[in-house]
């Protein structure tokens, strides 16, 4: 049962937000309930505060500054002091919203009974069970499995297993950067962090690394991407970075490269390594100090470009190419991204032959991993019964391991098994006792996803479930089991500043602690320059030659599976804005494909939606075919994050896990496909992947940027047309907006935003099937039928906020009006849904209430009280986020000033990771917008425009590309 | 052969008050079937208005589909009855006497019909009064830019001159009935008749306010349908976006109206026993218009492509080539054989004699001017500017169950009406008692 939080109580509990930084959540909420007739002086009703934090979503660890209202969270946005974000946010880090407030998440502790079923316990007999439970286990007879967790909670971690007396911690997540580690240990031998410089690159090769989607760290990534390839003109010399994909399927992040180049699996190493082999041939590069080039040239003559390209699939000439760019590029930059060891080592290899390590990639020192046990030692030990309590938090590896590694089967010899979390997912299944654990939005805590950047975390607002702090649950439970041993912190709070004071004594500088430690909540961490690590490939490392696939080893298909953009690992699928947001390249919702290649379907006499049944040696799964040529012949690629059986009612019974039949470690496997006689539809929002050559998603090759041979039709004026109606006049301000097309990765981090900032509502598969999706905001694609072209087309379409706009005149009740300030606006009282603007608009960006829009308690908590609510039976659209413009001027006006540009940010533009988006006023010429504009007027475009002459608000920058190679 | 029949003023008022004779069995559960399917179609509604247009098959970009080609198609049925009972009464035409009553009926129940669906596809209802100019504190008004708004004023003007004129007609008929009826049914039609009492100044009235009414219905024949087809030629949609279209609209209209005219005539002539009064002279001529506008109809099919081709504008070609060949093709090729071919073969007179396949034809011309609209409508909503917002609308119960329950409401008001008032006019007839025994003169010698 939920706890019943009625609007009232929640405002009570809004007076205590203040008192909770100071106070979490640890205790009932009730006991802190302040009446409102002693005012809290944080809380003012209306005004938003914010609070900074780290995002948890992913290991990259960007600050995250949370918007509260009223006592809710009601929005997360980057943390713009924050290195690694600097700002923006991704999707899956806005959407930790739907996490917090997911209507699924276990609401109180509860015990698995006699009969398999869970009943609630009150939390004290939890505690009690778990200690003693605790106490009576004898040495190394506890486990604690969880992903790493930032170094306050590892050192409460470790102080619990030291009260409980046990090595046995299984530091577990199923996507981590593990290989990395390891492959930089054996190349430069020692543990080193690498901090990558995209930016500094002229010429990118990516190994199957999806660094834009999953990769290391996206935000920071797409934004040192953008600036790679937003192309400039400088001393006549035109910039514009080159990169290349090689992969076994054409990933987002491929997508955004000038090429990608199939390439069978296993054989990106090889082709890694011939380009090394090519540069070493024609004298391309001199080796840095340190490496003996007649070393890496006996190394490299064992791979022939020739032979490597008929094995890999990646044409010889196109081998050279890529070498001869990366060689003579003004740094240059090889990224390493599948499961397979020798794909880093070759990359690392080129890295350090060109001379490019220290340039676009550098190291710091890493930091010291949590001790930690073997993860085949913990499984094997609670196979031999020999682990009497474990304790699982913050993962879910029931779902996330291969079952191979047979980790359920010995789940089940434990005799209790502790899950803590937030919504019970298929690890809970397995539990005997199921305790919430607060979310981090509502928990202590702090990170280090690098050296020098250490972020911290703070309550943001008061529990939403009756769950506790992990850290309180595992030190009370420590006291409870052995009092002489228990460790000395008092709750995670104080746990959390202990750890940063120890750490600030070691740190010079006049400050006190306790203005540091205000001053990083304030800021949400403490961010330093760290020197950058000398680092030198090892010699030994050329001279073992890396073994390359045989070719008789290679099997008919091999299943890649890859973590998807928003689901990631699995953890997402319980949230509704990441299941309802188009996977960027196939543009599907709600579900889980396989990618199979047109040759290999029709071989296989499948169709699009037929489902496929995968068989792998640990196992089967059955998906529906997805058929395109972005994956290679040889290759069926699913997404991982679906599947699951239980985990809420989003996230259950949809798509399959390929995890379970991956060996351990691998994402990729050998399999066998069949078509079974069943199938079930994949639904998308987009009906045609051809652009029919209208101008939506316009580009020019690199030639025409250089010749500047295409038009700035924006600038020209506009052959006077019969004008009716008195053009609009705006008097002060007139929004608009720019979208670089070159910047724009498609990874959906505006939609996301869009969806919290505007109170948007999911509707799920099936009314997504029936074209009733409701983002304001999406991506445009489409496939280009020719190979002068990007390898895909993409564009982020929303209300283009025309001066001429069609679906004004045709409303007859003034519902749809233009403003003053160049808004198009919606009057949602006084739309009586003739639906007519939307017949009328050329870009189709209006959505209509089909429905009343639901959101199951408590996801309505995140509403944004600034934005209204839309029932059915009208239209609503994008409105540049109008309630942001509004609060801009009134600021403005109460400090007795004019807006300032920068001022007024929209949803979208502030989570872009790559700042592709701008906003601003079109009368100033000199904001960053019209900036942007100006700067380059020669790929400025306005979407239909020509045709239609609709004077749209938003200008769209041309993509540039460089015409692929047919391959 | 059966004699000359040669009725007289007498003959006539007798026939037409044997359609008032209280009905039978088979009459009332006909009107009763009807009331449930009318019934059925109100709680579907209800329904719909509770949960929201979801129900509906509308989707992205389909906003419109059924019901606006329902309304399009109920106010085009309309028009052909106000052509027949005004703009031929301008024109002395001597076949309109016995048929124009029935047509004026089927244009005021068409048009109580087509207002219904501008409501019905409303996102919320409740506000519809919205559309109009009335006076309210804040002084909201509509935007007179907008073709709906037009619409609005269009249909509730057509409806208004529509049914005064009918109701104008009906006034000495009704006289005459309330002569021959007693009891209740006298006080009703006591009521109605407002009096009439034949005399020399009543008539002199009647027939200048007739004529005056004839004359404001007439423009709205043209008038009507053009600001319905600006609904769309309004909108910069390809497909919609066309100058050619009030004329082609208006074309149509008469089209499916004469067609709706012999749907509904050549059973009732029978089921009423009128043969006397309606004769195949009469329906000859209705067939007429009909093989006339569908040629106007098929004209304008082919400028209307032909326009596209020689503009070459891309977006017209490709909705037209998805008009014809996408999803949505077989309707246009199945409307192009209702409404183009089928029609041709009126040119052959023992076709339009030909009661029962006359009937059929003009079956087929109902649904071929439905699709027409539906194509038109939906099929370029379908394909328009977004290539990655195509979509297909498919019907939903909800849509077809109001669509079904649209013409069971038109029926049932219909056949109620046959039965309770005049569906002939005994006035015009005997005015015209001459060219109708001319006719039934040349039917015997044709038949001789």
């Amino acid at each position: 049962m939920a706890p019943e939080v009625s609007r009232r109580s929640f405002l009570k509990l809004a007076a205590a937000t203040g008192a909770a930084a100071a106070v979490p959540g640890c205790k009932p909420a009730a006991r802190h309930l302040i009446p409102y007739v002693i005012p809290d002086e944080n809380v003012i009703p209306g005004v938003p505060s914010f609070y900074a934090t780290a995002c948890n979503e992913c290991p990259a660890g960007c600050g995250v500054v949370a918007r509260v209202r009223e006592g809710r969270v009601i929005k997360l946005e980057g943390n713009p002091v924050d290195p690694i974000g600097a700002g923006a946010l991704c999707a899956r880090g806005q959407s930790a919203l739907q996490g917090l407030y997911n209507p699924d998440r276990l609401q109180r502790p509860h015990r698995r009974g006699a009969d398999h079923l869970i009943n609630p316990v009150q939390w004290d007999d939890a505690m009690a069970q778990l200690g003693k439970a605790l106490g009576a286990a004898g040495p190394n007879q506890v486990a604690f499995i969880g992903p790493p967790m930032g170094p306050a909670y590892e050192e409460i971690v470790a102080r619990w297993m030291g009260a409980v007396n046990s090595r046995m911690r299984m530091v577990y997540a199923p996507i981590d950067s593990a290989r990395e580690r390891n492959l930089i240990r054996y190349c430069f031998g020692q543990d080193l962090t690498p901090l990558y410089r995209i930016d500094r690159a002229r010429t990118l090769l990516s190994l199957g690394a999806d660094f834009l989607e999953t990769w290391y760290s996206p935000v920071e990534l797409a934004r040192q991407y953008a600036e790679f390839r937003i192309p400039s003109t400088k001393d006549g010399e035109v910039r514009f970075g080159t990169a290349y994909y090689v992969g076994t399927r054409m990933s987002m992040t491929a997508a955004r490269c000038d090429q990608w180049l199939a390439c069978r699996p296993q054989h990106e190493a090889a082709v890694a390594l011939a380009m090394l082999r090519v540069m070493l041939d024609h004298n391309l590069v001199r080796p840095p100090q340190g490496i003996d080039p007649g070393a890496v040239k006996k190394f490299a003559a064992a791979y022939d470009p020739h032979a490597i390209a008929d094995q890999s699939g990646v044409s010889a000439g196109m081998i050279e190419r890529m070498a001869r760019e990366f060689a003579q590029a003004q740094g240059a930059l090889a990224l390493a991204g599948t499961d397979d060891d020798a794909a880093h080592a070759a990359a690392w290899m080129l890295n350090a032959v060109t001379g490019n390590i220290g340039r676009t990639v550098t190291f710091a020192p890493s930091a010291q991993p949590p001790a930690a046990a073997e993860p085949g030692a913990v499984i094997e030990a609670m196979h031999q019964g020999n682990i009497k309590v474990a304790v699982i938090a913050h993962a879910n590896p029931v779902f996330s391991m291969p079952l191979q590694a047979r980790f359920a089967e010995a789940l089940g010899k434990v005799p209790l098994v502790v899950w803590c979390g937030g919504v019970p997912d298929e690890t809970a299944q397995y539990a005997h006792l199921l305790l919430p654990i607060n979310h981090w939005l509502e928990d202590w805590g702090d990170g280090a996803p690098r050296p020098g950047i250490s972020t911290l975390r703070q309550p943001t607002m008061s529990r939403v479930v009756y769950s506790r702090p992990l850290g309180d649950i595992l030190l009370e439970s420590a006291r409870g089991a052995a009092r002489d041993r228990a460790p000395e912190f008092e709750d995670t709070q104080s746990a959390v500043r202990q750890v940063w004071a120890h750490r600030f004594k070691n740190q010079p500088g006049s400050e006190s602690f306790d203005d540091f430690w205000d001053r990083s909540l304030r800021q949400g961490g403490d961010f330093r320059q760290v020197n950058a690590a000398a680092a030198a490939l090892r010699p030994e490392v050329f001279a073992k030659p890396i073994e390359l696939p045989e070719a008789a080893d290679r099997p008919d298909l091999t299943l890649a599976a890859y973590p998807h953009i928003y689901l990631y690992d699995g953890s997402g699928a319980d949230k509704p804005w990441l299941q309802e947001i188009p996977e960027p390249v196939s543009q599907i919702v709600w579900d889980a494909w396989a990618d199979i290649h047109t040759g290999t379907a029709q071989r296989l006499g499948i169709k699009e939606n037929d489902i496929v049944r995968l068989a792998a040696p640990g196992g089967a799964i059955e998906l529906p075919a997805h058929i395109s040529d972005f994956v290679h012949p040889e290759v069926i690629a699913v997404p991982i994050g679906q599947g699951h059986t239980s985990y809420g009612r989003y996230a259950k019974l949809r798509g399959a896990n390929p995890w379970l039949i991956l060996p351990p470690g691998r994402m990729t496997v050998a399999i066998k496909a069949a078509a079974t006689r069943r199938s079930r539809e994949l639904v998308s929002p987009l009906y045609s992947s051809s652009m029919l050559a209208r101008p939506i998603v316009e580009t020019m090759s690199i030639a025409e940027f250089t010749q500047g041979s295409k038009p700035p039709p924006w600038e020209e004026p506009y052959p006077e047309p019969y004008e009716t109606y008195p053009p609009v006049e705006y008097p002060v301000h007139e929004w608009g907006m720019t979208i670089d097309l070159n910047a724009c990765t498609g990874c959906g981090a505006c939609i996301a935003a869009c969806y919290a900032e505007n109170n948007v509502p999911f509707v799920g598969k099936e009314e997504v099937r029936r074209g009733h999706l409701m983002s304001w905001i999406r991506l445009e694609r489409y496939i280009p039928a020719t190979a002068d072209a990007p390898p895909l087309l993409t564009m982020p379409m929303l209300c283009q906020h025309c001066s001429h706009a069609p679906c004004e005149p045709v409303c007859p009740v003034f519902a749809a009006v233009h403003s003053n300030e160049g808004l198009n606006l919606q009057v949602y009282n006084r739309c009586i849904g003739t639906r007519y603007c939307e017949n009328n608009c050329p870009y189709k960006v209006r959505r209509f209430n089909w429905f009343k829009p639901q959101w199951p308690e408590p996801l309505n908590l995140q509403l944004n009280p600034d934005v209204t609510v839309r029932g059915a039976g009208v239209m609503e659209k994008c409105t540049f986020c109008v309630q942001r413009i509004v609060a801009a001027e009134v600021q403005a006006k109460l400090e007795d000033r004019k807006v300032r540009d920068g001022d007024i940010v929209p949803a979208c533009a502030q989570a872009c990771p790559s700042r592709a988006i701008t906003f601003g006023d079109m009368k100033d010429k000199h904001s960053a917008m019209m900036q942007r504009r100006t700067e380059h007027h020669h790929r400025a475009y306005k979407a239909l425009d020509e045709p239609l002459n609709t004077l749209p608000a938003i200008t769209y920058l041309r993509q540039v590309y460089r015409p692929r190679e047919e391959v | 052969m059966a004699a000359v029949a040669s009725p007289d003023y007498h003959e006539i008022d007798r026939q037409v008050m044997r359609t008032l004779q209280w009905p039978g069995w088979r009459y009332w559960v006909w009107v009763g079937a009807l009331f449930l399917i009318v019934v059925w179609g109100a709680l579907c509604w209800a329904n719909q208005i509770y949960r929201g247009l979801g129900v509906t098959g509308l989707r992205q970009p389909n906003m419109w589909a059924a019901y606006i080609t329902n309304f399009v198609f109920w106010v085009g049925i309309a028009h052909s009855g106000t052509l027949i009972s005004a703009i031929l009464y301008l024109f002395r035409s001597r076949w309109r006497t016995a048929v124009y009553r029935l047509a004026e009926t089927m244009t005021g129940f068409a048009v109580l019909t087509a207002g219904l669906f501008p409501l019905i596809h409303l996102g919320r209802v409740w506000f519809f009064y919205w559309l109009l100019p009335y006076p309210n504190q804040r002084w909201l008004q509509p935007d007179f830019r907008s073709p709906l708004v037009w619409d609005a004023f269009a249909v509730s003007t057509y409806l208004t001159v529509s049914l005064l004129f009918l109701f104008m007609g009906l006034i000495p008929d009704v006289a005459t009935a309330r002569d021959e009826s007693t009891g209740i049914r006298r006080t009703i039609y006591n009521m109605v008749a407002l009096g009439w009492q034949g005399s020399e100044q009543q008539w002199r009235h009647f027939s200048g306010v007739y004529l005056l009414l004839a004359g404001l219905a007439t423009p709205l024949v043209i008038s009507v349908h053009s600001v319905v087809s600006w609904d769309f030629a309004m909108a910069q949609l390809p497909g919609w976006h066309s100058t050619i279209f009030a004329p082609y609209f208006v074309a149509g209209a008469i089209f499916s109206g004469c067609a709706m005219v012999l749907t509904l005539l050549i059973p009732l002539r029978k089921l009423l026993e009128l043969e006397e009064l309606i004769t195949p002279w009469h329906i000859d001529n209705l067939a007429r218009i009909v093989l006339f506008t569908s040629l106007i109809v098929s004209y304008s099919y082919v400028v209307e492509s032909f326009m596209t081709w020689y503009s070459h504008d891309p977006f017209e070609m490709v909705t037209f080539q998805q008009r014809y060949f996408g999803p949505y093709g077989y309707l246009f090729w199945i409307m192009v054989v209702c409404n183009c071919l089928i029609p041709l073969a009126l040119f052959s007179p023992r076709v339009r004699r030909n009661l029962t396949l006359l009937w059929v034809i003009s079956i087929f011309v109902n649904v071929g001017m439905w699709l027409e609209r539906f194509v038109i409508i939906a099929g370029s909503l379908a394909t328009n500017f977004m290539p990655s917002q195509w979509g297909f609308w498919t019907p939903s119960l909800t849509e077809v169950s109001i669509t079904a329950a649209s013409f069971a409401w038109f029926l049932m008001l219909f056949s109620l009406f046959t039965r309770f008032l005049p569906i002939v006019s005994m006035t015009e007839l005997k005015e015209g008692l001459r060219w109708l025994r001319q006719a039934l003169r040349q039917e015997s010698a044709e038949a001789a």
